[in-house]
């Protein structure tokens, strides 16, 4: 079948959005924080540290607020997304000058 | 997700850094030797490095309630091999250090370590076992994807058990805790990034097999089944 790999990526991605709302109810306390922040916080947990004492060992520039971080993630996206369309259309336009291979 | 900076003490870090290095190092050995033999790679190169850029920018939800992002190495790895992987992958996580405070320069080392070498060597291990079997070639390019992904977290919980042992159970106790926050969130994502590099392999088979065949990544036969399927 033509489209076998595209219907089922479309059924994978229409499972894996509804597990995430079957699990919001199972979980209605859950945060959604990063995998990195939950494990930080173990790891001031297993040290018995204060998460806020771990420090920075090299300075390090923070974006100022979550709306900029997710501007600053939206660019790296956009940026490979540009690439890859540019590359994949060229090789279009060129598979339809010689015709199909 | 990577491990933050300031998270991971100095020894750790220079260790880490001193496994990279020499990795990437041979990385760009590898990248100028492919790029020099055959200019028609840098664009397959672009794609499989834009996809890294993409797909671990997204940050998606997983059923432990926290969330984290796929890395997209695996297909990088199967077509260019785990060297080249970790050169670009260092370009990505420089960035994300630079400009997001995600992961950090301390960490760098640790982070190219599990994303960049570690990750898509258990992919690329995975794919050239299959490569020479029946397996369907998509389905290759799926496994390897995810493997590669879900090893990248297996590795951080590793590094990160190793740093911070439970004073109970040591380093196996600490890794158990590790996997849960980091792998098990993992799983639903790497299973859908496999899926969709799958589908992006497609593309590139459809569009330039000849390249494929070039740099020998499948056997010719299996790119004209593959074709011949869709």
């Amino acid at each position: 079948m033509r489209y076998r790999l595209e219907i089922l990526a479309l059924v994978a991605v229409l499972a894996f959005i509804v597990l995430f709302l079957y699990a919001t109810t199972v979980m209605p306390g859950a945060e959604y924080a990063g995998s990195d922040t939950v494990g930080s916080s173990r790891i001031a947990a297993l040290t018995g540290r204060d998460p806020a004492s771990f420090t920075p060992l090299l300075p390090q520039w923070k974006p100022p607020s979550g709306e900029i971080e997710a501007g600053l993630f939206a660019l790296q996206a956009a940026c490979g997304g540009l690439v890859a369309g540019y590359i994949f259309g060229r090789w279009k336009g060129e598979s339809g000058k010689k015709g199909p291979e | 997700m990577h491990i933050m900076e300031g998270f991971l003490p100095l020894e750790w870090c220079l260790v880490w850094w001193a496994a990279a290095l020499p990795f990437v190092c041979w990385g760009v050995n590898r990248l100028r030797q492919v790029l020099d033999a055959d200019r028609e790679a840098l664009p397959l190169l672009g794609v499989t490095g834009a996809f890294i850029f993409i797909l671990s920018s997204l940050k998606l939800p997983s059923v432990t309630g926290s969330c984290s992002h796929p890395t997209g190495t695996g297909l990088s790895a199967i077509c260019f091999g785990p060297a080249i992987t970790s050169v670009v992958c260092m370009v990505v996580l420089l960035f994300q250090s630079l400009f997001l405070a995600h992961g950090g320069l301390s960490v760098l080392g640790a982070n190219i370590v599990s994303m960049g070498i570690v990750g898509p060597a258990a992919g690329y291990l995975v794919y050239r076992l299959l490569r020479e079997t029946r397996v369907n070639l998509y389905f290759t390019v799926f496994l390897a994807c995810a493997v590669a992904d879900l090893v990248t977290y297996l590795t951080t919980s590793l590094q990160l058990a190793l740093a911070f042992p439970a004073e109970v159970g040591g380093v196996a106790a600490s890794f158990g805790v590790f996997f849960v926050i980091f792998a098990i969130t993992q799983v639903p994502l790497a299973i859908i990034e496999g899926i969709v590099l799958a589908l992006v392999f497609k593309y590139i088979v459809q569009l330039k097999p000849g390249i494929i065949s070039r740099l020998r990544i499948f056997p010719d036969e299996a790119i004209r089944a593959a074709r011949g399927e869709g």
